[in-house]
């Protein structure tokens, strides 16, 4: 490929867009070549937010789109300084190759600052890469990166069906980029790679097998990873090491017993996860801690093992200042095994903090979705009624309306409408798990339907209440109005003889405690607010010194400054005979 | 050598006249199952050893709550756990299950109930019935929904008519009873000012007048004229007062905390 040419397909700009990006963050010593990047990135700011897919034929579409988009060649004379490898970026497979190289000056930074950060911004890179992956590209990434000594990284190529992959050399299909990386890898390879790279690449490996739908091959190259990592201690690991068993876990939910058997690969895992827990609890390691913790949850959760699930809340403790997706996670599961447990008001609290914490990206609308679902289920359980105005928001209103129909029956009361509200949407209650909980709701509704009737008669006959609530028979709604009265639903009496329900009058709820205690609540969950958000403040580091120079100069200079007025003001004889006479 | 012991000890123990010489067996048969290392089901126990050790467990359950030992039952309960989780379910597993949610019915353990309940309900999903449907394990479910609505005469019919599964469902028949008797008097005590002895006879489920008086004085109600006069609910009002009380040590309270919060921030 003649690599002067001024060339552009669709995707380029948007490549260098996002290189420039990158390349800000880098070290010095990152590759030169991207670093006309820098110039363009104002210019094309604007373009940056296309994303087009680059093709998986990879090597063919340069070509053919070339001419198509020749006339917005703007970036052409920029590419040209640039040389060689400029030219060759238009290659995704070459621009996916460094882009995944991109992330090894991070981690490597994250090693030697020992600033997790660093990883992390790599692991987030993982979502422009993930669909761009293929073994080729994996391999020759292995293939440049090690020595061909190295076991790790025959391992990798092993898992990848690419044994045969040559190291350093070229083969004959990849023959340019290599010429053209040559220089690149070259300067690498006396560098000694560290563990970091190795995990990051085994976790692009992973999520290869997840897009591809893998899932058998995944989980036993996760099984092999996480072994790996657990004979490695090193900090800088960590939230490589969570990731990993995150997609172990996910690949074990993928195969073939699905969940709630119990020859599942989901129930086969537990043990590595715990073996897991147990050593990054030992090393203090967070990240791991929190991710093992809400992936056990959930497999106990699959196969409905709440007393397990229980116990395992009660034993461990979830780190404190773990990243907020898993404590949203966390929050759910646990919201989800307090409402199993009838332990409601926890269990809305929980529920309530998990929807708060849930990411507001489209890409975490499941989520939401899935926890409100069960935040609903569980007001209503708790006898409120939820607001409407949840129902009407963009990203809930399609999934939420199974709900809206039940929330409307409880609301009003109506037995039937409950009933043929359940059964309608059966599938979906069951689906969502939510189907028992659901069921619980009878008595709840059968209590509104009493204090409904309680509120617009003074006076009912047992006979209208079965009738009206579809009861089995009059004796039922006696015993069932007694038990509304004891547990306090409603404010009324009952008269046997003459069967009827006797409403008293409703008090005036200001005279009641109500008001002040729903104040007092709002008022300190502000105040909670507020600490946590001084809390969450962060300053730069060492800004307090700077301050205390400045602070420090200005005392010198107004030292000084008094020190002038003295000295101008002892010239004055009489101010001196003050001082001294006082 | 282990399985056919085992074999003839389960022979024995359905065919054991009472519950003493059925312990006897029940113990030799646990050894021989821990010798065979099949107490707890491992990778490594042979499918026929597993069987008979299930045999065991079950048969020991149904013997010992016939005799109403519950505490042993519970055990074989925990003992069986694994074995079902293994799939290797018989005809017995669901009666065993029913008979344990109506256990943890009668001890008020609603918490545990519905938790073993939606274990179930996530097994059956793909199974052919609906857990509710099934004969041994719809019964307590249907209880306790029944119980939660507080639709009384109902327990009552399902247990008193003969409704029950099997003989084993009786035997918490009379816990149950005396449970939603003491429920429909307290009850009645806040929704009636008084009833007539007659109707009371009915409203709890009591064979006799004289049951009714006796259980009246058993509450510490008063009973005169043929009428049944609940103690007056004079605890309220005191209560009112006492809350009033506090009501404004509340308020001072929250004023306070929210004057110091206020200073902090200003």
């Amino acid at each position: 490929m003649p690599s002067k040419t001024p060339h552009t397909n669709g995707t380029d700009p948007v490549e260098n867009g996002i290189n420039s990006t990158k390349d800000v963050e880098m070290k010095d010593d990152a590759p030169a070549p991207l670093k006309g990047g820098k110039g363009k990135k104002a210019k094309e700011g604007e373009e940056m937010a296309v994303v087009v897919p680059p093709p998986k034929g990879s090597k063919l579409s340069a070509t053919p789109s070339k001419d198509k988009d020749g006339d917005t060649a703007m970036d052409g004379p920029v590419e040209g300084d640039e040389g060689d490898d400029g030219a060759v970026k238009v290659d995704p497979v070459t621009k996916a190759v460094v882009d995944v190289k991109s992330n090894f000056p991070l981690l490597e930074r994250a090693v030697t600052h020992f600033d997790a950060r660093f990883s992390l911004r790599a692991l987030r890179s993982i979502s422009s890469i993930r669909n761009r992956l293929t073994p080729d590209i994996l391999a020759q990434v292995i293939t440049e990166t090690y020595q061909s000594a190295n076991p790790a990284a025959k391992s990798l190529l092993k898992s990848l069906d690419r044994e045969h992959a040559i190291f350093g050399k070229t083969s004959s299909i990849e023959m340019e980029i290599d010429t053209d990386n040559k220089p690149k890898a070259g300067k690498k390879e006396p560098k000694e790679i560290i563990p970091e790279i190795d995990v990051f690449l085994g976790i692009l490996t992973q999520i290869y097998f997840l897009e591809s739908k893998d899932y058998k091959k995944g989980s036993i190259f996760s099984a092999y990873l996480a072994d790996r990592i657990h004979s490695l201690n090193r900090r800088t690991l960590d939230s490589l090491s969570a990731r990993v068993y995150f997609y172990y876990s996910l690949f074990c939910e993928q195969i073939a017993p699905l969940a709630p058997s119990p020859s599942s690969p989901v129930v086969s895992i537990r043990p590595a996860l715990l073996t897991a827990l147990r050593t990054a609890v030992l090393r203090k390691d967070i990240d791991t801690q929190s991710t093992v913790i809400v992936l056990l949850l959930r497999s106990y959760l699959a196969t409905s093992h709440i007393a397990q699930a229980d116990l395992l809340i009660s034993h461990t403790k979830f780190p404190e200042n773990a990243s907020n997706n898993q404590v949203a996670r966390y929050l759910y599961y646990l919201g989800r095994i307090r409402a199993i447990q009838l332990r409601y008001t926890e269990a809305h609290e929980h529920l309530t903090a998990a929807t708060r914490k849930a990411p507001s990206s489209p890409s975490a609308a499941g989520f939401f979705q899935t926890a409100t679902k069960l935040l609903l289920v569980v007001e209503l359980l708790m006898g409120d009624i939820p607001e409407r105005a949840t129902f009407r928001q963009a990203s809930l209103e399609r999934a939420l309306q199974p709900y809206l129909l039940l929330v409307q029956a409880v609301r009003v009361g109506l037995l039937g409408d409950f009933e043929a509200a359940i059964k309608q949407h059966n599938d979906t209650f069951r689906r969502d798990g939510t189907y028992t909980l659901i069921l619980r709701l009878r008595q709840n509704v059968i209590k509104t339907g009493i204090r409904m009737m309680s509120l617009s008669y003074s006076r009912i006959s047992l006979r209208d209440i079965c009738i009206r609530l579809k009861l089995e028979s009059e004796e039922s709604a006696e015993y069932i109005v007694a038990k509304a009265i004891r547990d306090g639903v409603i404010e009324a009496s009952l008269d046997r003889e003459r069967g009827f329900m006797k409403s008293k009058e409703v008090g005036d709820v200001y005279a009641t405690r109500e008001p002040g205690e729903a104040f007092h609540d709002r008022i300190r969950a502000c105040l909670v607010l507020h600490d946590e958000s001084v809390k969450a403040m962060r300053f730069p580091m060492n800004q307090h010194r700077l301050e205390l120079k400045n602070a420090q100069e200005a005392r010198e200079r107004e030292r000084e400054m008094a020190k002038e007025i003295q000295d101008g003001d002892l010239d004055e004889d009489d101010l001196g005979g003050e001082f001294e006479g006082m | 050598m282990a399985e056919r012991q085992l074999q003839d000890l389960v022979r024995k123990l359905r065919s054991a006249p009472d519950y003493p010489t059925a312990l006897k067996f029940l113990s030799t048969a646990k050894l021989t199952l821990l010798k065979a290392h099949a107490l707890v089901p491992s990778p490594t126990t042979p499918q026929p050893l597993l069987l008979l050790a299930r045999d065991v467990f079950e048969t020991g359950a149904l013997l010992s709550l016939r005799a109403k030992d519950t505490e042993a039952f519970t055990r074989y309960v925990h003992l069986l756990t694994p074995f079902y989780e293994l799939q290797l379910s018989s005809g017995e597993q669901n009666k065993i299950t029913g008979l344990y949610l109506l256990l943890l019915l009668t001890m008020g353990n609603y918490s545990g109930f519905h938790t073993e309940l939606e274990g179930l309900e996530c097994r059956n999903v793909s199974g052919e019935k609906r857990v509710v449907e099934d004969k041994f394990l719809g019964y307590p479910i249907k209880l306790e929904r029944w119980l939660m609505e507080g639709s009384y005469d109902l327990v009552w019919k399902a247990m008193a008519s003969g409704e029950v599964p099997c003989e084993e469902y009786s035997v918490f028949s009379e816990i149950l009873t005396t449970q939603i008797r003491s429920e429909i008097a307290s009850c009645s005590e806040t929704a009636y000012s008084s009833l007539p002895i007659s109707s009371t006879k009915d409203l709890l489920f009591l064979s006799s007048e004289g049951d009714v008086v006796s259980f009246a004085q058993s509450r510490g109600w008063t009973v005169q004229d043929g009428r049944i006069y609940f103690p007056a609910l004079l605890k309220t009002s005191v209560d009112e007062k006492g809350n009033e009380k506090e009501l404004s040590m509340v308020a001072i309270e929250n004023t306070l905390g929210y004057a110091r919060q206020l200073e902090t921030i200003v």
